[in-house]
């Protein structure tokens, strides 16, 4: 009886629902994350060979169709028509499976990233924002294990047990450097109460103040957009922390040890050919391209740009709506490619660490740097607060003191490595000094003499 | 999925008390790896990611080049010795000559000795810079080995000019050299000399007081004066643990006699120092083509010899300092045209001999740092 009214009511709510306006954007911003992910890693996997082909003097891809445009494209197709090779004793199923566990998350992961003013998932669906996030990304060191145990190589269990160790090691910073913009939200929300919704981080960045207020013009071109309010200008530390550890999230170099070509073959990927190589590959892309777009999000104004807000504010014609959500698309493209080139950047000019260099400067130097920033900034808050300060009085003192924090910071990562290495030269230093004591021997005159 | 690799199993006595024991994982590198730089391959044992034990398994770039020296006339083995060494082919051929002629007791004009000083200096720098390139690849940098890559092209393209071959040269001759320069090449030299300085200026940028390459090879592969003269290494890994030894300063031969070279030595003896003394070389190396251009002299490039040598009786050994280290020919000569036994003692064998000592105790990402400043070439280790 009561399964009966049960399922009538959800039949009537999934009809309700498949019609609603709610249904279409949500099938609209699936169907272009889709297609923003994949079109996005095939066009970052070109730009990263012709970046990294700039940087090192030469032309990168040029056969392949006009300019070598065509180069990954021509990759995928060989890719999907290679056979699909695995290692005999390899463990059958966790081989199989692992590429799909890693590249599942990474596209699941896009939910919670506001695209443009429409172009996001309807509703209260982004409420768990940050730790979404936080979530899907640590579902691909599962895989990472996965396949480096059930590879049956030991390169590959090397290089697996390594992400894992260093997935985990930088997941802790990553998620205390998100922890300090939250704070700021629940600063700026006046009642105390921060939000984790990355639709809601977007909008706190966007100021009240701008010059002009009430002029057309002014009003186009900052409403919605204060790029002095973004958190990366208050934060400037948790910008740069959160950035490294993103580097060590997708395995990019200086972090890249998990597949370290040159020790490792290429790690917990050595067994892996074909089109699981290419997710693999494709996961790696997307990881970056969410570490990208969360940083825009939570950094960097997420879409925000002059005239997305006015264009499509409530009240405007369907065009100019359309015509801000494609500018905001556009702003939030551009920035997120921005953060992308600087991956490819730093990836064309450091070498890589070593593992045991890896995990001392995340747990002797990220994590109590990111749970000092969370005290301090806490305890900037209350003095600041209780002598009946204003919040952008707050917001001013936090910035300047995280900007020297910043500074600090990078002298004493400098000082580290320089004591570290002085520390582990030590005792050559000390034989050396004792082999100097004694002189060198002559060596005995060569048979038959030199001319 | 680990094998129990030659431990004792665990049975049932082994079993209670020591069930947590953890086992040396024996990890087989090479042949076919990116980094042994060639085919070498190291048996490691691992216990976790340190590495307890280390043994070198060399052979598999055999080609028996002292034999095919063995049964060519003596002029004709100039042409094999390209392939010792591959990334050094005119050194390798200046020691040949250098030795043929000690033998035979001719002396080279003077400006075959200067030709010979400056395309040694300039393949001294083409090797030293494919050490440094594949040396910032193995720590994960990227860019210096396309740009060190792109330098060596430039030497390579001057050799071409030269010898009419970009590899493998057959330049040298017994009492000179095959070819003067062509029209402009001096030119073409000194314009490629001033690129160079530049490019070098970069490439310092690039690596040296990078942090984390700092990090990598400070302190690592620490090899003490005495070990490295017990093991008798030469070259810039020597050069690197402060022994002062350079067969170009230390027993001058052709035109380094009239040329003073400065010996770059350093005393810390790890793996930036040798990185160090190979950027130094480099610059000296500069100085010294720039030297050799300025003061070329005229004259002949080749003394006449008969058509077919015929050493006398008796044996000789002739040491020049090659990119690696000492780089010697033996010869014993029985009269005939063909050399009774010919011996090429290559710098990067005995250099590799050490790589098990100072590999203990470090970290499976260490031991291609060690390894690859250690610069060794298989062709010339197995020949």
């Amino acid at each position: 009886m009561y399964t009966g009214i049960i399922a009538d009511n959800i039949g009537n709510q999934l009809i309700n629902g498949i019609i609603s306006w709610s249904f279409l954007q949500f099938l609209i911003f699936f169907i272009s994350v889709f297609g923003f992910v994949l079109t996005s890693a095939v066009i970052l996997i070109l730009a990263e060979r012709k970046v990294l082909g700039w940087i090192q003097d030469r032309l990168g891809p040029m056969h392949t169709g006009p300019w070598g445009l065509l180069q990954t494209v021509a990759d995928v197709g060989k890719l999907l028509i290679k056979e699909d090779v695995h290692a005999s004793l390899a463990d059958k199923s966790l081989f199989l499976l692992a590429p799909s566990v890693f590249l599942a998350p990474v596209i699941g992961a896009f939910a919670v990233i506001a695209f443009s003013p429409y172009l996001q998932l309807p509703g209260i669906a982004l409420a768990t924002g940050i730790v979404y996030y936080v979530a899907m990304s640590s579902i691909d060191i599962v895989s990472v294990v996965m396949s480096g145990w059930s590879s049956n190589n030991k390169y590959s269990l090397i290089g697996g047990l390594r992400g894992a160790a260093q997935m985990i090691s930088y997941e802790l910073p990553l998620v205390l450097s998100l922890v300090g913009v939250v704070m700021l939200t629940s600063v700026l929300s006046n009642t105390g109460v921060g939000t984790i919704s990355t639709q809601q981080i977007i909008a706190y960045q966007s100021s009240s103040l701008w010059p002009g207020k009430g002029i057309p013009f002014w009003d186009f071109i900052f409403q919605g957009f204060t790029p002095w309010a973004w958190f990366f200008l208050v934060q400037p530390l948790l910008v740069i922390i959160y950035y490294i550890c993103g580097l060590a999230e997708t395995n990019r170099s200086p972090f890249d040890l998990p597949e370290a070509e040159s020790e490792l073959v290429a790690g917990y990927l050595t067994e892996y050919s074909g089109m699981r190589w290419a997710m693999f590959y494709l996961g790696e892309y997307g990881n970056m391209l969410i570490v990208s777009a969360i940083a825009v999000t939570l950094f960097m104004g997420g879409w925000s740009g002059p005239g997305v807000a006015f264009l499509s504010a409530p009240g405007m014609a369907f065009g100019w709506q359309l015509l801000g959500n494609l500018l905001g698309l556009a702003y939030f493209i551009v920035k997120v490619y921005f953060l992308c080139f600087i991956f490819i950047w730093v990836r064309s000019t450091l070498p890589r660490l070593r593992a045991d260099q890896l995990m001392q400067f995340a747990w002797l130097i990220l994590i109590p740097v990111t749970l000092g920033n969370i005290v301090i900034t806490a305890l900037i808050f209350l003095v600041l607060n209780s002598l009946g300060l204003s919040n952008l009085f707050f917001l001013i003192v936090l910035g300047i003191l995280n900007f020297i924090m910043l500074g600090g910071f990078i002298f004493i990562v400098s000082r580290a490595t320089v004591a570290t290495t002085r520390h582990a030269q030590a005792p050559a230093i000390l034989a050396q000094r004792r082999a100097e004591a004694a002189q060198l021997p002559e060596r005995a005159g060569i048979a038959g003499g030199q001319k | 999925m680990v094998t129990n690799q030659g431990r004792e199993p665990i049975t049932e006595e082994t079993e209670g008390a020591e069930w947590f024991k953890t086992q040396e994982m024996l990890l087989n590198m090479g042949p076919q790896h990116p980094s042994t730089h060639g085919v070498l391959r190291l048996v490691l044992t691992l216990e976790g990611e340190t590495v307890v034990d280390c043994t070198p398994v060399i052979g598999y770039l055999h080609r028996g080049i002292e034999k095919i020296l063995e049964n060519r006339p003596i002029m004709g083995g100039i042409r094999y010795m390209d392939n010792a060494d591959y990334l050094s082919p005119m050194l390798n051929e200046i020691a040949y000559a250098g030795a043929v002629e000690q033998l035979m007791g001719i002396e080279p004009p003077r400006r075959a000795q200067y030709i010979r000083l400056l395309v040694g200096e300039m393949q001294r720098m083409a090797s030293h810079l494919v050490a440094i390139g594949t040396y910032g690849l193995d720590l994960g940098a990227f860019t210096p080995v396309l740009w060190c890559f792109r330098d060596r092209e430039g030497i390579l393209s001057l050799f071409e000019a030269l010898g009419g071959s970009r590899f493998n040269v057959n330049y040298m001759r017994v009492g000179g050299v095959l070819h003067d320069f062509p029209k402009g090449w001096l030119k073409e030299c000194e314009a490629f000399l001033d690129q160079e300085e530049k490019n070098m200026a970069e490439l310092e940028t690039l690596l040296t007081g990078n942090e984390i390459f700092d990090a990598r090879t400070q302190g690592v592969g620490y090899i003490d004066p005495q070990q490295a003269t017990a093991y008798g290494l030469t070259g810039p890994i020597a050069r690197a643990s402060g022994v002062n030894w350079d067969l170009r300063a230390n027993r001058p031969y052709m035109a380094y006699r009239e040329v003073p070279v400065k010996v770059q030595v350093r005393q810390e003896g790890d793996c930036f120092a040798r990185y160090r003394v190979r950027m130094q070389e480099i610059w000296e190396s500069i100085r010294l083509c720039r030297v050799a251009i300025d003061s070329m002299p005229g004259g002949p490039i080749c003394t006449r010899t008969p058509i077919a040598l015929r050493p006398p009786r008796g044996e000789t050994y002739f040491a020049i300092e090659g990119s690696k280290g000492e780089l010697g020919i033996y010869f014993i000569s029985d009269g005939s045209e063909y050399p009774w036994r010919a011996k090429i003692r290559g710098p990067s064998f005995v250099n590799l001999q050490i790589v098990p000592e100072i590999l203990r105790g470090h970290k499976v990402s260490d031991v291609i740092a060690i390894l690859g400043s250690t610069d060794l070439v298989l062709g010339e280790v197995d020949r």
